[in-house]
């Protein structure tokens, strides 16, 4: 870890947000753009890529039955009483505000109220949280393998390579069970069957980008990280000067940190756990890790630890 | 506003409760820690432990389920990195103390009875997450009464406070097994044994199947057995109730405290709002103010 990237003397707290925006980009999937102003503009000023917030959406109504999905109706009910965590997709740093943007999946009743957010409103935030991806130096080459909703953090991570390590080049691969469970915003009619298309999240990075469905239904045929084992296979990079940033379904981190173990590559994993305080103290969020020189495994919190890890420390369970 | 606990001057009414709270330094970037009445640590155990597997946790209405099985770092590596920081707090600080027999407990108690910056002990009869030890004390009069009368015998004179589970029939028959075997204070009520079933996986959600609710889906029975025990135990004896579960706001302290708990822990609510235990204090303040209440003690049991 390098100066420019400790997370030390990042102040977090408890802050109120306004809504910038908040629309829908694609069946189930929204982005929530948030701005910050005083204290909280100064706090989430170096929030970076691979940290998190805590959204409370438990005073936001619920949208009118009739626009809720069937499949939803039960779960609406429930009452919301913990906040969920949601990493930034986009960090906006102007001179008195800061504007951080959600990439959200309507899935129970937080994310069905977060729906409801209208310019204008006010919602409670706490952050910046955890820790997030590191830029070893000496990296030349970046894989940033992405997992449906996995994309949100890296596509934050993909703005500080372009802007800040202007020394790496990155590639990314994202991969979804169907062509209709990718969180992008290009729309589905518009996605090709060809391998190397660009997904605009990421290519105004000017970053190349492959898409895998498991269905085949569009460009690589199979599990992403087969594309990308693929790719090493044709671009054979070298391991030393590689590294592969990754975040989705844990199967599919554990299939990359195979991966990239047995290519001898860097690998920093973004981990995923049910969270109620997100700052340390409820100890609900545990990862397995190993400990250093032992057979021995010992539990780190997803939350305060991570949730970035480095992957030869995590042992992948059947979380997802 | 100050208030006093069985042979203790707090500086406030609102303690942070066991396990929800780190070991201190988590929430104090986000509220003045000493503004506390008291702290009490998670789970302190003899030797280290992991923890359960996750889900740890699953969420409820108005309320979660836990079933984190007591992850804590052991009681020597608490007294080396943890107690220099707790000694420093302004709050009481109570150690919470758990383990599988009564000799764990004991020993655990002796390591810290003399340590400096430790007003007492909180013993963990009641934690619904370990299969042994843990509730299987809180349930059983006999045996609560042997692990009382032994944590008592080794904090050498410092304070010792019994938790009672909700998870029987005569909460009061514990209670007053607790105070006549020599604890000198009560708190109550810890969590209450439960279960989240997914329909889809046709499993419970947690991966321990079973964990503790908490949140204020409990707190109406929460203020009920503080109420009784207050009635039937407590109050003749002179035995403080810091009373818990589900408090969110000031007006569900205030129940408490009427009900007959000298003090009240904010537990689940910190997960929500971090600083959750000064903006309740705040509140019972103003409540105070309001009513012309003088000192907090006169809200204690104060309920018509």
């Amino acid at each position: 870890m390098y100066m420019d990237e400790m997370d030390v003397g990042q102040r977090k707290g408890d802050f109120s947000a306004v809504v910038a925006s908040n629309r829908r980009i694609g069946d189930t999937f929204w982005k929530l753009r948030l701005e910050f102003g005083g204290e909280a503009a100064d706090a989430f000023r170096t929030f970076r890529p691979g940290q998190f917030v805590q959204i409370d959406a438990a005073g936001a109504p619920l949208p009118p039955l009739e626009q809720i999905p069937e499949t939803l109706q039960d779960t609406a009910e429930r009452q919301v009483m913990l906040r969920r965590p949601f990493s930034f997709t986009d960090l906006d740093v102007q001179k008195r505000k800061t504007v951080g943007e959600i990439l959200y999946c309507v899935v129970g009743p937080a994310t069905l109220r977060m729906t409801m957010l209208r310019p204008g409103d006010g919602i409670a935030v706490i952050g910046p949280l955890g820790n997030g991806f590191r830029v070893p130096e000496g990296k030349r080459t970046a894989l940033l393998v992405v997992g449906g909703m996995g994309t949100a953090p890296l596509q934050h991570l993909a703005r500080h390579l372009a802007y800040d390590h202007k020394e790496i080049d990155a590639t990314v691969f994202a991969g979804a069970r169907t062509t209709r469970a990718l969180p992008f915003e290009r729309r589905q009619d518009e996605i090709s069957q060809g391998l190397g298309f660009a997904l605009p999240e990421f290519s105004r990075y000017g970053m190349e980008s492959f898409i895998a469905t498991d269905n085949g239904t569009a460009g690589f045929h199979g599990f992403v990280t087969d594309c990308v084992g693929k790719w090493l296979d044709e671009n054979h990079p070298k391991p030393e000067n590689t590294i592969v940033y990754t975040c989705g379904p844990e199967v599919m981190l554990a299939a990359m940190a195979k991966l990239a173990a047995e290519r001898r590559i860097d690998c920093q994993v973004s981990m995923e756990r049910r969270m109620a305080c997100g700052i340390g103290v409820c100890q609900s969020c545990a990862v397995e890790c190993r400990v250093p020189g032992s057979n021995e495994t010992m539990y780190r919190m997803c939350c305060k630890d991570g949730p970035v890890f480095d992957s030869r420390e995590v042992v992948f369970g059947e979380h997802n | 506003m100050s208030v006093g606990f069985g042979g203790l001057r707090l500086g406030g009414c609102v303690w942070t409760a066991s396990g929800t709270c780190g070991y201190a330094d988590e929430l104090g970037e986000f509220m003045d820690m000493d503004r506390l009445g008291g702290f009490i640590t998670k789970s302190i155990t003899l030797e280290p432990r992991k923890g359960n597997a996750t889900p740890r946790i699953v969420e409820t209405d108005s309320g979660m389920l836990n079933a984190i099985g007591l992850a804590n770092i052991g009681v020597e590596r608490f007294i080396e990195e943890k107690v220099p920081l707790l000694a420093k707090m302004k709050a009481a600080v109570f150690v919470n103390v758990a383990g599988r027999e009564i000799d764990d407990y004991v020993a655990v108690i002796d390591l810290l009875a003399g340590v400096e910056g430790i007003a007492g002990f909180e013993l963990n009869v009641s934690c619904p997450n370990v299969k042994r030890g843990g509730i299987t004390f809180g349930t059983d009069v006999g045996l609560l009464r042997e692990i009382t009368a032994a944590a008592k015998a080794a904090a050498a004179g410092k304070m010792l406070m019994v938790k009672l589970t909700p998870s029987v029939t005569n909460v009061s028959e514990m209670a007053a097994a607790a105070v006549e075997a020599g604890a000198d204070a009560l708190s109550l009520i810890n969590t209450f044994t439960a279960m989240v079933v997914d329909i889809e996986t046709r499993r419970p959600v947690l991966a321990n199947r079973t964990g503790g609710l908490s949140g204020p889906a409990i707190k109406p029975i929460a203020v009920y057995m503080v109420n009784r025990v207050y009635n039937e135990v407590a109050k003749e004896r002179g035995i403080p109730i810091l009373g818990m579960g589900g408090i969110r706001n000031a007006s569900d302290a205030v129940e408490f405290l009427l009900a007959g708990a000298t003090a009240v822990a904010v537990g689940t609510a910190s997960f929500v709002r971090p600083a959750s235990a000064v903006r309740i204090m705040d509140g019972i303040e103003r409540y105070c103010e309001r009513m012309g209440v003088g000192a907090v003690a006169e809200l204690t049991g104060a309920l018509l």
